[in-house]
């Protein structure tokens, strides 16, 4: 597997398809910002829409807009307003009472337009009235209907408003945790050969893709870290997966240290390997189960599976996929140069 | 001899030594109270928190376990090492290390509970919960440690190489530990308690399965 | 060979202290066009801590050479 060439050339042909698919696949249009935030029942109201990755003007006469409460009851808009891609104002007179047992709810905003899509803005904006009135209010509210929502464009990737276009990330950051682990999967392999065989061959290749591993490891905790800045507000947020990850790094020097402790290259292998194999144990209830029992900011906590649902739609899972085995493929390439020059370093101590 | 014949012969020999060299375990004993007492000194003073309670107990266990686990494989020298290797099954060895250790440990827990409870104030408040964690988490770590310090007795310098060694790998212990512990104060009311009681568990038997798997290889010099 | 990297040291810090100038002085320059230079900046840190691992391979490799050489 080392010496053949092809299995590089699929991660070369990979990594330039999931940077090139992953960087020009443009984001979904979204609402960017809506103000006011607060509309009072009765009156008539201008929402000033700021779109993102919108194309207003192409649609102008097509565009539409509605209030949306619980149980599909809808308002349309009076008026739109188009003044540019990115901006448009929605005229809304808002009836005396709303289909509400209740003096405050929330109201969804969602725009139609046949080139954008259907756009929608969850829960976003406030309404209150001045009395209940639940029949007149339901009466009021029921003239508009909401139909023929257009499909929006097809290559997109979902518009999050915490993450913009940093969803991106999921292609780099992600994957290099795909990497690490299988890196480490395969360095226990190893450990187990040596354990049988006590092959020197199989510890060279243990220390090499565990160094690799360790090096993707590192990498994705800091670039991790980096996504967390931009979209949870601090590089460490003591999220379970940032501790775990950083317990995995923290074992995986003491992996190393210990390797460092001997001075008999036999013993040094026999033991790394059996701290190898032990530690690679300790690790999988911190990987994988401690995680997903615990609340995390990470998608897929709490019970669920990861990557699944509204995160990932089915364009994303398109360039993910490949991103993960490409990845992955990567830190194999680079363990395999590591392993060569460890190999031949052996070979120079011995001669 | 059979493999429980030996078990028991090896334990008994623990226990000897254990008490003939009285200083080791009254050593533990004192390092425990002072640290509590030093504990309360710096933290407690008109502090009322389950929480800080729980955590600084788990604290004080766990370098109370470091030390007094590092001498089950120190005090063996390379002679004695040979001389049980011509005559024992080595996993009767380390079974009968991991056996005194947990209940070494299970004791000096209880020792601390107490100490804790007398100084600074008991505030568990579900005592079987709390008891399970206990023997629940001195198997964790009497295993955990056992094994680490069998490797880093293979090499020269001690104490340290089995603290940099297993405290990544007893952190998910640890940390299960508290969460079970603080809902055992009642500061938490928790529905998961079963499911962190299996991590533990499923964590021990892990840890003890390999441990039997690998020491052999440890053995050999 | 020390020399190497303190100098390697000292491009670092300087790179370093003229970013964290640089966002001083721009507000916000991550957080521009929709958070794309995170992404930027995450495809930077994976390059480069690959090219450190294989300058350190690199060394590594150096040496070995230079040994051979020796030997024969």
């Amino acid at each position: 597997m080392i010496r053949q060439s092809w299995w590089k050339i699929l991660a070369v042909v990979i990594l330039v398809y999931t940077i090139l698919a992953g960087m020009l696949i443009p984001l979904k249009p979204g609402i960017a910002e809506v103000t006011p935030r607060a509309l009072q029942a009765g009156t008539e109201v201008e929402l000033t829409v700021t779109g993102y990755n919108s194309y207003y003007s192409k649609a102008k006469n097509e565009l539409r807009a509605w209030l949306k409460l619980k149980g599909d009851v809808v308002l349309k808009a009076a008026r739109i307003e188009v003044l540019n891609d990115r901006t448009m104002k929605l005229h809304f007179i808002l009836p005396q009472y709303l289909p509400s047992d209740s003096k405050d709810d929330a109201c969804s905003l969602i725009l139609d337009s046949p080139i954008d899509g259907a756009i929608v803005l969850p829960e976003g904006i406030a309404l209150t009235q001045d009395s209940v009135n639940l029949l007149e209010g339901k009466k009021l509210w029921s003239v508009d209907k909401m139909e023929e929502l257009n499909a929006g464009p097809k290559l997109t990737f979902p518009y999050r408003s915490v993450l913009y276009e940093s969803i991106r990330n999921q292609y780099f950051h992600v994957p290099l945790w795909f990497a690490m682990i299988f890196l480490f999967l395969f360095s226990v392999n190893f450990s187990i050969r040596y354990l049988r065989t006590y092959d020197p061959d199989a510890d060279q290749r243990t220390l090499a893709l565990n160094r690799a591993g360790f090096v993707f490891g590192l990498l994705g905790t800091v670039t991790g870290a980096i996504w967390a800045k931009y979209t949870w507000g601090a590089f460490w947020s003591w999220d379970v997966k940032q501790n775990m990850t950083a317990v995995a790094l923290l074992i995986y020097s003491a992996y190393f240290i210990l390797r460092g402790a001997f001075q008999d290259e036999e013993k040094k292998a026999r033991l790394s390997a059996v701290y190898n194999i032990f530690a690679f144990a300790a690790l999988i209830p911190l990987l994988f189960v401690i995680p997903r029992m615990t609340d995390s900011l990470h998608p897929g906590n709490g019970g669920n599976p990861a990557f699944g649902g509204e995160d990932l739609d089915n364009t994303m899972r398109m360039v993910f996929y490949p991103a993960g085995i490409g990845w992955t493929l990567l830190g194999f390439w680079v363990a395999s140069v590591a392993y060569r020059v460890e190999k031949l370093q052996q070979r120079l101590l011995d001669a | 001899m059979n493999f429980f014949a030996q078990i028991g012969i090896l334990l008994r020999k623990e226990l000897v030594l254990e008490l003939r060299m009285g200083y080791a375990i009254s050593g533990i004993l004192l390092y425990v109270l002072s640290t509590v007492f030093i504990v309360y000194a710096a933290f407690f003073q008109g502090v009322n928190s389950p929480m800080l309670w729980v955590t600084l107990f788990w604290i004080i266990m766990l370098f109370a376990s470091v030390n007094a686990i590092v001498k089950s494989f120190v005090q063996e020298n390379g002679a004695r090492q040979l001389y049980y290797y011509g005559l024992l099954d080595p996993l009767a060895v380390i079974v009968s290390k991991m056996i005194y250790n947990i209940s070494l440990l299970f004791f000096l827990s209880l020792l601390t509970w107490a100490a804790m409870a007398f100084i600074v104030g008991n505030k568990v408040e579900e005592f079987s919960a709390f008891l399970l964690a206990l023997f629940l988490g001195s198997a964790g770590f009497s295993i955990l440690f056992t094994f680490v310090a069998a490797i880093s007795s293979k090499a020269d310098n001690n104490s340290t190489l089995l603290a940099i060694l297993s405290f990544p790998l007893v952190i998910p212990i640890l940390m299960t530990l508290i969460k079970l512990s603080v809902v055992a104060t009642g500061m938490l009311e928790d529905t998961g308690i079963s499911k962190d009681i299996g991590i533990l568990v499923a964590i021990d038997l892990v840890l003890a399965g390999l441990t039997l798997v690998l020491y052999p290889f440890l053995w050999r010099d | 060979m020390i020399w190497n990297r303190l100098s390697l040291v000292c491009v670092l810090t300087l790179l370093f202290q003229q970013m964290a100038f640089a966002q001083q002085a721009s507000g916000d320059f991550l957080r521009s066009i929709g958070h794309i230079y995170v992404v930027v900046a995450v495809i930077l840190i994976i390059f480069l801590g690959i090219v450190l691992f294989l300058i350190y391979l690199d060394r590594k490799l150096t040496k070995l050479e230079n040994q051979i050489k020796e030997n024969e």
